[in-house]
């Protein structure tokens, strides 16, 4: 189920307090445990929009990092995203020799720039709405 | 004050990790590369928090990341974007057969087709050409595998694409003679009309562009694209 099906649920005049509780608790190890794979490409291109290049378990840490452990890419998702990327042609690889063993790196293309740009109002836009239904007082002052 | 020694992975270790990616079903030497890189960095990651751990107890913890199924799932989705790569490359070719100066060739294969077909034994022109390029097909098809074989020998690695070029044509060809028996619907009698000889002479030009690209062309420029698709493959 998606997030925004919960978030519709949680105005209060709606719902009891104790039911309210329960569902912010779901989100919140949602949010934790599961990335949607929308925000999981955004997310990747933001990154390598900030970095000349990366390589996919750098990309793993950084986002520990920057959410300090709140956000964790899984592994078995990271590398598909990164993956289809590639087949689109929205990043490119290189690979170096870095120790003992062959480093793939990845960088955005000029497509994957432009994408990134897109990707991310995209995502500035689906926030905008998801505080609006979560907060409805907020977002008319 | 004391230093702290940072373990780092051996070149045993490295060439283990290789092992460990082949019997978990990453055949293919692009994606184990990938996978050991990762592996590594992520036992000398555990090593800092738990330096007591030995290589095997952080490797399997490594991988106990990756869920249940393994790498399995990270192979399915390299497949699929691996074939959309090969579907790009592909179309890339044919689009060279639709603009000057190839296109004089597709025209005449085209107009070759449709001026058979209006002869009144389109049966028996269509039998012909399928019969040709099936059992052509079926030739490059031995001939490539054959050569897929050797490449591996020489090299000891396998590439995903190059399994792809290697391997898809014959895929195709067997699609080819699994409509074998649909040929009997062309009659003469439905290529009366000339919108369907036109359709029928496009489709079976289209289907000749198609086999010559994937059994042809494409094996020809093999080493052109899996150096383009993998800096590390002339390393």
């Amino acid at each position: 189920m998606k997030l925004a099906h919960f978030v519709i649920f949680l105005d209060e005049n709606l719902l009891p307090n104790s039911f309210m509780h329960k569902n912010i608790m779901y989100i919140w190890s949602m949010a934790n445990s599961k990335l949607y794979k929308g925000s999981l490409v955004t997310i990747i291109l933001k990154l390598l929009n900030e970095s000349d290049k990366m390589y996919g378990y750098e990309i793993t840490q950084k986002v520990k990092e920057l959410t300090k452990g709140e956000l964790k890419i899984t592994e078995g998702a990271l590398y598909p995203a990164l993956h289809k990327l590639e087949a689109e042609g929205l990043l490119e690889v290189e690979v170096k020799k870095v120790d003992n063993r062959l480093r793939k790196y990845y960088k955005l293309t000029e497509k994957g720039s432009k994408e990134t740009v897109s990707k991310l109002h995209e995502l500035q836009e689906y926030i905008k709405t998801m505080q609006v239904l979560v907060n409805p007082k907020l977002s008319l002052e | 004050m004391y230093d702290i020694i940072n373990m780092t992975i051996s070149q045993e270790q490295i060439q283990d990790l290789y092992a460990f990616t082949r019997q978990h079903f990453v055949e293919h030497y692009d994606l184990q590369t990938e996978l050991v890189d990762h592996l590594a960095n992520d036992i000398e990651t555990i090593w800092v928090e738990q330096p007591s751990l030995s290589y095997l107890e952080a490797r399997d913890k490594a991988f106990k990341k990756f869920g249940i199924f393994g790498f399995m799932d990270v192979v399915s989705q390299r497949q699929k974007a691996m074939g959309k790569r090969y579907n790009m490359y592909l179309w890339q070719e044919f689009k060279k057969w639709v603009t000057f100066p190839k296109l004089l060739i597709t025209l005449t294969i085209y107009f070759g087709f449709y001026t058979m077909l209006s002869f009144g034994i389109a049966f028996y022109v269509l039998v012909g050409t399928y019969s040709i390029i099936a059992i052509w097909s079926i030739y490059k098809s031995i001939q490539l595998n054959r050569q897929f074989k050797l490449r591996k020998k020489k090299s000891n690695k396998k590439w995903m694409l190059e399994e792809i070029i290697f391997k898809q044509a014959g895929v195709s060809g067997l699609l080819l003679m699994s409509q074998f028996p649909s040929l009997h619907q062309f009659s003469d009698m439905m290529l009366s009309s000339n919108s369907m000889l036109s359709l029928v002479s496009l489709c079976a030009t289209l289907f000749v562009l198609w086999m010559y690209i994937s059994f042809e062309l494409l094996p020809n420029k093999a080493e052109d694209l899996l150096n383009e698709t993998y800096p590390e493959f002339s390393l």
